[in-house]
């Protein structure tokens, strides 16, 4: 019976439903936004940075036993990457540009894993940095500034040292580092440097990020080496990302109030049209149990479609306010943002959108059932 | 005619009280007994309290004092749900406005109080039919209220009302949106299921040349019956009650205007 009633009532259907679908448009365009924009945060400043940097010992400038630190440190659970860095400050000149840079010396191989480099180079293959001890890749910027060409030799100055050097390849990691980093390989770093088979630091990539200061302290515990987390060298980052959760929250909760008030109240409004009807239903005997049921059920009948729809909604809304050439992420996303369209995020929706259509038509729904027949069917 | 000689409805000293503070009696020790297939009307003016008394003996309203027994139960005291079932079971109601669900096509009004009983649906159905058939509806079965006419949507209301055959079928100001000829036609329908199935129809009405079509009139003011007629041959016979009026305590003859 109540089924019946619903499925033929059209009135004041479609606006419940556009309200309903509207509330969960904004919920899953913000869940959406802020979910891409901090997963892109995290993409950009956590995952192409290592999660724990390895120092050398307190009283030393380099790593002298670098291999055997690095297989161990790789030898413990959770650790994805590591990768030995000899890193410098020095200078790069390209005919009469000049450049001040930082030069880092890797095994193409671990630091890709570490770093995912390949990723973000615009030309050239990383790991022909393995083979060719006189290459170099150099970021984008630095690149531009210096006004080289892609095969262009150049010189890398350290004090009064220097090498001459091809590059052979173009990064673009939408950071600083775009100005400045020139990467070569590890043996032609040390030579450089000319401190011997050393490093200046380890990289360390972690399986979850946020488990990075628990294994920086276990590295200082276990050794003399100074671990830091990324947590410890980002600190901004690292809170902007521990708050995102709360702010989210907080913003639900706001939106939840106010789409939970629009329902009821366009479920009261309905509820008020049809105090006739419910009063000619009561006397043709309609339990009160049947009348709550009847407008629990047309609720819950709306908020599936307007769910559905809502999340629609709000995934084209999300995509079109990534397409508008707003700056939202500012330098640190660079490329624009990506919508995460997680299948969870469209269930958790249609479950948001069904139990809030439920506690906010309950009242309205206990209040129809509560009419009085004679008053309801007066009502004229 | 009456097959039944039992009383279908008896109200025994009824009172309401209405508001807190400012008490309004809107009914005053009522007692009325009524028989099967009688077709009252109450007439009486406007807030005298004659709807109060109707919207008591369908169930809808419960009294402040006093009993009502319906076919010899004291129904007045009845939970919410068990006054829903008998007016389900055994009332059928005829609003002033037709009240008909308007999303909902007039065989399937009619259907209504059956599918609330838990009927079958093409049982509900047929019976559906077989009433607007009786009211004269047979071809606009599948018209909604608002393809329909205002009597033509009365008539629909009334065949919802007999849907499950109910005790009585009680009518408040049925034929108030009507025009005359409508409002006859209506009568004349009641008139009818009354003599040919013993319909119990108990009607309020503010028009006495519509209350003359019934068999008994009970007149209402400041929530007390002050008068009752009767029908008699062409005529309606007046009981000692009435004391007020032209009639003034006497035996009278209404004489019909045409």
């Amino acid at each position: 019976m109540a089924l019946r009633h619903i499925v033929t009532n059209r009135r004041g259907t479609a606006f419940t439903l556009i309200s309903v679908a509207i509330a969960v448009a904004i919920i899953i365009m913000s869940l959406g936004l802020t979910e891409s924009v901090s997963s892109q945060i995290i993409e950009n400043t956590v995952n192409k940075n290592p999660h724990i940097l390895i120092g050398p010992k307190e009283s030393e400038s380099y790593i002298n036993m670098y291999r055997s630190l690095s297989d161990q440190v790789g030898s413990y659970p959770g650790v994805l990457a590591v990768s030995p860095r000899l890193v410098g400050q020095g200078a790069a000149r390209f005919q009469d540009n000049v450049q001040s840079v930082e030069f880092v010396g890797v095994d193409p191989a671990l630091e890709d894993r570490l770093m995912s480099v390949q990723e973000s180079t615009i030309s050239g293959n990383f790991s022909d940095l393995r083979f060719n001890n006189r290459g170099a890749f150099l970021g984008v910027e630095l690149a531009r500034n210096l006004n080289i060409r892609e095969g262009g030799d150049f010189y890398l100055y350290l004090k009064n040292d220097s090498l001459r050097l091809k590059m052979i390849g173009i990064l673009q990691k939408d950071t600083v580092k775009d100005e400045t980093l020139v990467y070569l390989s590890l043996s032609t770093a040390q030579e450089l440097v000319a401190e011997g088979d050393v490093v200046s630091e380890i990289g360390v990539k972690l399986a979850d990020y946020t488990r990075a200061p628990a294994m920086a302290k276990k590295l200082n515990d276990a050794s003399r080496y100074k671990a830091t987390s990324w947590q410890d060298f980002s600190r901004e980052i690292a809170r902007f990302v521990g708050n995102q959760g709360v702010t989210n929250i907080l913003f639900y909760m706001f939106i939840l109030l106010i789409s939970a008030f629009v329902i009821a109240n366009t479920t009261i409004m309905v509820v008020s049209k049809r105090r006739r009807e419910i009063g000619i239903l009561m006397a043709m005997g309609a339990k009160r149990r049947s009348i709550l049921m009847i407008f629990l059920l047309e609720n819950m009948l709306i908020s599936l479609p307007a769910g559905i729809l809502g999340a629609v909604l709000g995934y084209a809304a999300a995509w079109a306010i990534t397409l508008l050439p707003l700056n939202v992420t500012s330098a640190a996303a660079g490329e624009g943002i990506v919508i995460a369209a997680r299948p969870e995020y469209f269930v958790i929706a249609l479950a948001f959108a069904l139990s809030l259509n439920f506690v906010s038509g309950l009242y309205p729904a206990y209040s129809a059932a509560r009419l009085d027949p004679v008053e309801a069917i007066g009502s004229e | 005619m009456n097959n039944r000689d039992d009383d279908i409805i008896v109200l025994k000293d009824l009172s309401k009280i209405y508001g807190n503070g400012v008490e309004v009696r809107a009914l005053d020790g009522v007692s009325v007994k009524i028989k099967a297939g009688e077709f009252v009307a109450i007439v009486g003016p406007s807030g005298s309290g004659k709807s109060t008394l109707l919207n008591m003996i369908g169930l809808l309203d419960t009294p402040s004092s006093g009993h009502i027994f319906l076919k010899g139960i004291d129904v007045s005291r009845a939970s919410p749900d068990e006054r829903a079932r008998l007016r389900n079971q055994e009332l059928g109601f005829v609003f002033q406005y037709h009240h008909l669900i308007p999303e909902f096509t007039a065989v399937e009004n009619v259907m209504m109080p059956m599918l609330i009983a838990n009927k079958s649906k093409t049982e509900a159905h047929k019976r559906g039919e077989e009433l607007l058939r009786a009211v004269g509806l047979g071809d606009r079965l599948h018209s909604r209220p608002n393809q329909l006419s205002g009597g033509q949507n009365q008539r629909v209301a009334v065949a919802r009302a007999l849907a499950n055959n109910p005790s009585i079928v009680i009518g408040d100001e049925l034929t108030g949106n009507l025009d005359t000829k409508s409002s006859e036609l209506i009568y004349n329908l009641l008139r009818e299921l009354n003599q040919k199935i013993n319909q119990t129809f108990i009607l309020v009405t503010h028009d006495m040349t519509l209350a003359e079509k019934t068999d008994r009139i009970l007149r209402i003011v400041d929530g007390k019956i002050v008068c009752e007629m009767r029908r008699k041959d062409d005529g309606f016979v007046a009981s000692d009650l009435c004391v007020m009026g032209e009639d003034d305590g006497k035996v009278v003859q209404i004489s019909r205007e045409n």
